[in-house]
């Protein structure tokens, strides 16, 4: 028995057969085409999106969150409503004592409209004291330098981090002003980095218009004693914090004397939840995708099927002709097989090779030389190959029922229909 | 060569068809016949059994001392692609593929490789005196070309027997002739056995033996004091043909 796969006259005679009709070729392999690029692009847009929104999120802590005190809306063991409070560092003790399922509680110290100052040049930006664990929250994009250590804290040292836009202004044409000397709120401050956002989403104003002085620093600087803006907490990962918040507000609350029902006293910030929202709608888009993916694949499929019917029924007497001169029934199922596989396998090539050109240049666009994390616009070449294989399969499959029914053309039936 | 023996054939539907009551039929090698009827008097449901295009339901059929009956798919396409050389009324040849590739197809299903059977294909074409006309699609060759092709396609394979359906059933009266000088000459140059299907008693004439079958029964031949196994025949003004009533 000759394999007919591997036999090159087989082939042409395809080939052939596939050429005589070039309408009708070229019809069916687009379909396969635009299924097959739809699904790739779907696959690789899904993924870049994904990449394009988490960009978003570079360098952020996902599975954290914001304290802000506000004035109490409710009376409680006779404070009156709209009173003003502060949280402070001991608070932030309890905190990390009480909750062992946080990874960081950060106190944050902060100052808006900050002059900043360096010879003739000033900028008007944000001051914020922070502790070294700040960076648990948000991972900075360093340009030179380093950001607040223990150390300096501990030592309440005047140095300082400053913002990229602060750097550009103050020190222009300056490289790396490591060590240069900045003037902030009349104290002068020794420059020991400069870094700033890694991604477009930032808790407490943007870290390039800012400069961060150790807490310690800014409480002296400011006469804040122990009394702190705001707390940031980072939970570990298995950590659910919608569920820890409650119980880290009444914390707060009992010690302030806050009634335990009065929402309107702290304004909370959950990013893991709003993350979480993010999440659902990728999960969303992937369902989707694959659900749009399917559907183009079967109507591409169903489309191969129905042509092969109509190429049987087409070539009704073709079939009885080469029947009468000696095609086993085998021969007409291969040849007719053969013929939708050849077409599916040439035009899924080219849909994936369309497809691949439109990702390509979808990476480029939404790829600029400094972005901080990498949008990939890519499937990868083991999807590509599976799809394709499916498309082939499904071909074949979408092919059997019309060579099966060519396979039972009678000769003469054949013959016969003119 | 070709030996049938009570051969039998019912179609069967909703009022089963009794097609083939009996057939017993012998042609010898190197015979050239003609076999005639009027419709529905099972001529073709013959025609498709010496194929092997269709089978019967009792008795036995021989062709070339090989029996032909309750064959595979598969054998009965390897013995038509063996033994039996076809030629249709409409051709039937394959519209896209020129005539040398239409007369290599039956080796194209032997496994024979391309260029061993375009050699074999331009023989035959050269001929039938087509060697010019072989890259022509059929489209572009006239009727008695188109024949002339698939007779060329009909003796690649060398076979046994070759089968003509109403062979010049589509010619006009010149090409008709033409064909039949075509047969008569393989007939007498190379002793192929040729069985000839027709309504034409003009074609008949030229065969050596007429078989006539009527109601799904061969009609004993006459056989005229000359002792030539010729019968006589009348043709009708409508074309019917009417057999002499003797029987021997």
């Amino acid at each position: 028995m000759k394999l007919t796969i591997f036999d090159i006259e087989n082939w042409k005679e395809i080939g052939a057969t596939l050429a005589r009709n070039k309408t009708r070729t070229f019809m069916t392999g687009f379909g396969i085409f635009w299924g097959v690029a739809m699904l790739a692009l779907l696959m690789g847009g899904a993924t870049g999106g994904e990449d394009l929104l988490k960009r978003n999120f570079a360098g952020f802590a996902t599975n954290s969150g914001g304290m802000v005190p506000n004035r109490t809306t409710m009376p409680y063991k006779g404070y009156q409503k709209g009173r003003g409070w502060q949280m402070d560092l001991t608070d932030v003790r309890l905190l990390r004592e009480s909750f062992p399922e946080l990874d960081a509680v950060i106190p944050t110290f902060q100052k808006w409209n900050s002059t900043f100052k360096q010879g003739k040049n000033s900028y008007s930006g944000q001051l914020i004291g922070a502790e070294s664990n700040y960076t648990k929250m948000l991972v900075p994009k360093y340009y030179c330098g380093r950001f607040i250590n223990d150390a300096d804290v501990a030592g309440e040292r005047r140095v300082a981090v400053i913002g990229k836009k602060v750097a550009n202004q103050l020190f222009p044409g300056v490289e790396e002003p490591l060590g240069r000397m900045v003037d902030v709120n009349g104290a002068a401050y020794s420059v020991i980095g400069v870094a700033g956002d890694a991604s477009e989403v930032h808790l407490n104003g943007s870290l390039d218009e800012s400069i961060v002085i150790p807490a310690t620093t800014f409480q002296r600087a400011n006469g804040y004693g122990d009394k702190i803006d705001f707390l940031m907490m980072v939970a570990k990962d298995n950590a659910n914090l919608s569920d820890l918040i409650p119980k880290m507000k009444s914390v707060v609350y009992r010690r302030h004397d806050i009634n335990p029902d009065d929402d309107g006293a702290m304004w909370v910030i959950n990013i893991a939840e709003n993350f979480e929202q993010v999440d659902t709608l990728f999960s969303g888009i992937d369902i989707l995708a694959l659900f749009i993916g399917i559907s183009t694949l079967l109507a591409g499929v169903i489309g191969i099927g129905n042509i092969m019917w109509v190429i049987v029924k087409e070539r009704t007497q073709e079939i009885g002709i080469r029947r009468a001169i000696g095609a086993k029934p085998r021969d007409i199922i291969v040849q007719v097989l053969c013929e939708g596989a050849m077409l599916t396998v040439v035009s899924g090539l080219a849909g994936l090779s369309f497809a691949a050109v439109i990702l390509g240049v979808m990476q480029h666009i939404n790829n600029p030389p400094d972005a901080v994390l990498v949008a990939n616009f890519q499937m990868s070449f083991m999807s590509a190959v599976g799809i394709l294989i499916t498309f082939i399969i499904l071909g074949l499959l979408a092919g059997l029922i019309p060579s099966i029914k060519a396979m039972r053309i009678k000769p003469v039936e054949a013959i016969n229909s003119k | 060569m070709i030996r049938l023996t009570d051969v039998n054939k019912t179609y069967q539907g909703v009022v089963p068809l009794h097609v083939l009551k009996g057939i017993n039929l012998r042609i010898d090698k190197g015979e050239l016949v003609s076999i005639m009827g009027a419709s529905g008097s099972g001529k073709s449901t013959l025609l498709n059994i010496l194929g092997i295009l269709d089978n019967y339901d009792s008795g036995e059929y021989y062709l070339d001392g090989t029996l032909i009956k309750n064959l595979s798919e598969n054998k009965a396409a390897d013995y038509r692609n063996r033994m039996i050389g076809f030629v249709f009324q409409s051709f039937n040849l394959i519209n896209y593929k020129d005539a040398m590739e239409n007369v290599a197809l039956p080796l194209f299903y032997q496994g024979v490789s391309r260029k061993k059977r375009n050699r074999l294909a331009m023989e035959q074409l050269e001929r039938m005196g087509l060697a010019e006309r072989a890259h022509h699609l059929p489209g572009e060759m006239s009727g008695g070309q188109k024949q002339r092709v698939a007779i060329a396609r009909a003796m690649i394979t060398n076979p046994s027997i070759i089968l003509a359906d109403e062979p010049t059933g589509a010619l006009d009266s010149k090409t008709s002739h033409d064909v039949m000088e075509i047969f008569r000459k393989l007939n007498a140059e190379e002793g192929k056995t040729i069985v000839i299907v027709t309504h034409d008693p003009g074609v008949a004439e030229q065969t050596d033996r007429l078989i006539r079958i009527s109601d799904g029964l061969i009609v004993p031949a006459a056989i005229p004091a000359d002792g030539i196994s010729k019968p006589q025949a009348c043709v009708m003004p409508d074309g019917g043909i009417i057999t002499p009533p003797e029987i021997v």
